[in-house]
């Protein structure tokens, strides 16, 4: 908001364009199922693709972002210090350790989500469109105050969902508040395949057939990533693993590259009738 | 009204609470307690799924909180253990739907007819988390041994504190082949970091996610060491000194319990 170039008025040729970057907001409803570890990822795919990317982690009070990145120390200014101008955006932004063009601005820790002012959230994030190609929102959990900040400032959205029944009614429920206004896309998060073919999780097209949305891709469940998170080294920096690559995949799909979506085991498990039945009366 | 009115929260999602409060439920339902959880979930309600009591559903906590119907209308009668009852949140209605004061209201008249109260908080640290925590006089907090996890416990565990409610700890979804190989924080590293009494340490299983989806609580399978883990859960509850299951292993996360302590 404040420090950043101005708009291009027409009064000056436009020899640069105004970058409109894609402000997307990473929401699930309920917690646990990877929005954090999406965001970094999906961060550090894009950036490693050449885009300017910038995350900002919305769960003011829980901040977990910069952890998973690896910056918790390298905090200064978070987004109450920018949004109630204590702090300019350029002092606020924290470079990534590991890639190029990646920024973080993190969540203020010991402040409540209920100081932050939806008109100040969406001009701040107006203004980092200029200056960037992806402005990434990691939602809060639930279905709240810090939820509808982060939704309002966006407007594209992905939903993480796992293969389990909790899960997908919230996800259900996020997708419909969302409203209109969005076309959500899918990540399904942290499917175990030997778990599907025994029927004993949903599979993709079980979680699917329910929240019928486009799919920009499958993450399976890997102790890697309880690592790599520990560690603050998102598995995207490592492309040659399976999840790493997955990871540049839904970037490229994001980023719009015509990339078959992988899909693990198909058939629909006896578990989807239970679900069916039980979103079915919810939506009435 | 000399029931216990216990919360189970983490802050952070995805760590176990509903699965908790379902459990350890049930446990004290079979060990001939009265008990009635309340889902405090508004909006995004997952209790009665975990329990398998999604059908029989017909009013919930708003409806109660509103005066359209009595509390023992809108409590479902778990029909495998004789004494567990649960009391739904609304689905389609906002945290905001109910106040502080009917909340607490609503957990006083369940505690005149219950040994135990147990309520599901939701995720977060907003009004639903608000309104769970002043229901209750005290509190369980769930985290499981992740670095995140842990620094949303730390916030929650601040601000019970803050509220003067004593507060014990579970440890979920532990891998102890992990601890060993130094890929995840052990018990004592989180238990450092939080500086909360032990309440419990619950093995991850995938069985979990199975039993989940199909709306049966994994204390009721003969077969699972879970059983006996939440057996012992509840006997601490009670006031029993049991033993804890040594899940050993030396955490090196200098760099994590560094940053946890200062921030």
């Amino acid at each position: 908001m404040h420090q950043v170039e101005p708009i291009a008025t027409e009064s000056e040729p436009t020899t640069a364009a105004v970058k409109r970057g894609r402000a997307i907001v990473l929401t699930s409803g309920k917690g646990g199922v990877g929005k954090t570890t999406t965001t970094a990822n999906l961060g550090t795919a894009l950036a490693n693709r050449g885009a300017s990317v910038v995350m900002i982690d919305a769960d003011v009070g829980l901040r977990n972002l910069d952890i998973v990145l690896g910056l918790e120390s390298r905090v200064k200014h978070h987004l109450l210090d920018v949004l109630e101008e204590r702090a300019t955006l350029d002092d606020a932004l924290i470079p990534d350790k590991h890639t190029e063009q990646l920024f973080l601005l993190a969540a203020a820790q010991s402040r409540e989500k209920d100081e932050v002012d939806t008109e100040k959230m969406q001009a701040l994030v107006s203004s980092l469109r200029e200056r960037f190609d992806y402005v990434l929102i990691d939602c809060p959990a639930g279905i709240e105050l810090g939820f509808k900040n982060a939704v309002a400032a966006a407007d594209e959205a992905i939903v993480i969902c796992t293969p389990e029944v909790a899960a997908v009614r919230d996800v259900d429920r996020v997708v419909g508040l969302l409203g209109n206004r969005f076309r959500p896309q899918l990540v399904i998060n942290r499917l175990r395949p030997a778990l599907v073919k025994k029927g004993k999780m949903l599979s993709v097209e079980d979680v699917n057939a329910i929240l019928r949305l486009p799919l920009l891709g499958v993450i399976a469940d890997e102790p890697e990533i309880i690592v790599t998170t520990n560690r603050g080294e998102p598995l995207a920096l490592r492309k040659e693993t399976a999840t790493g690559a997955a990871y540049h995949a839904i970037a490229a799909r994001v980023a719009g590259d015509d990339v078959p979506a992988p899909m693990p085991p198909a058939a629909k498990t006896s578990l989807l009738e239970r679900i069916g039945s039980l979103l079915g009366r919810n939506r009435a | 009204m000399n029931a216990r009115k216990i919360v189970v929260t983490s802050g952070k999602g995805g760590v176990g609470k509903t699965t908790t409060t379902a459990n350890l439920g049930a446990t004290l339902a079979k060990r001939g307690k009265r008990v009635i959880l309340i889902d405090a979930d508004i909006g995004l309600r997952n209790l009665d799924l975990v329990l398998g009591l999604e059908k029989r559903i017909v009013f919930d906590l708003v409806e109660v909180a509103e005066g359209r119907c009595q509390l023992r209308q809108a409590l479902i009668k778990d029909k495998r253990f004789e004494s567990l009852s649960i009391l739904p949140a609304a689905q389609t209605r906002e945290k905001d739907a109910i106040t502080e004061a009917q909340f607490i209201a609503i957990v006083d008249r369940a505690a005149d007819q219950a040994d135990y109260v147990l309520i599901d908080c939701p995720a977060g640290i907003e009004t639903g988390f608000r309104n769970a925590v002043a229901g209750a006089a005290e509190a369980i907090v769930v985290t499981t041994p992740e670095v995140s996890a842990i620094r949303d416990a730390d916030r929650v565990v601040g601000k019970i504190a803050a509220a003067g409610k004593p507060m014990r700890l579970i440890v979920n979804r532990l891998r102890p082949d992990m601890v060993r190989s130094g890929d995840m924080l052990s018990v004592d590293d989180v238990c450092d970091v939080l500086s909360v009494e032990l309440l419990g340490i619950v093995p991850d299983d995938e069985e979990v996610i199975d039993t989940t989806n199909r709306g049966e609580p994994i204390v009721l399978s003969e077969a699972s060491r879970l059983r006996g883990i939440y057996d012992k859960i509840a006997r601490r509850l009670e006031g029993e000194l049991v033993p804890f299951t040594s899940f050993d292993g030396q955490g090196f996360f200098g760099r994590i319990i560094d940053a946890l302590k200062a921030g």
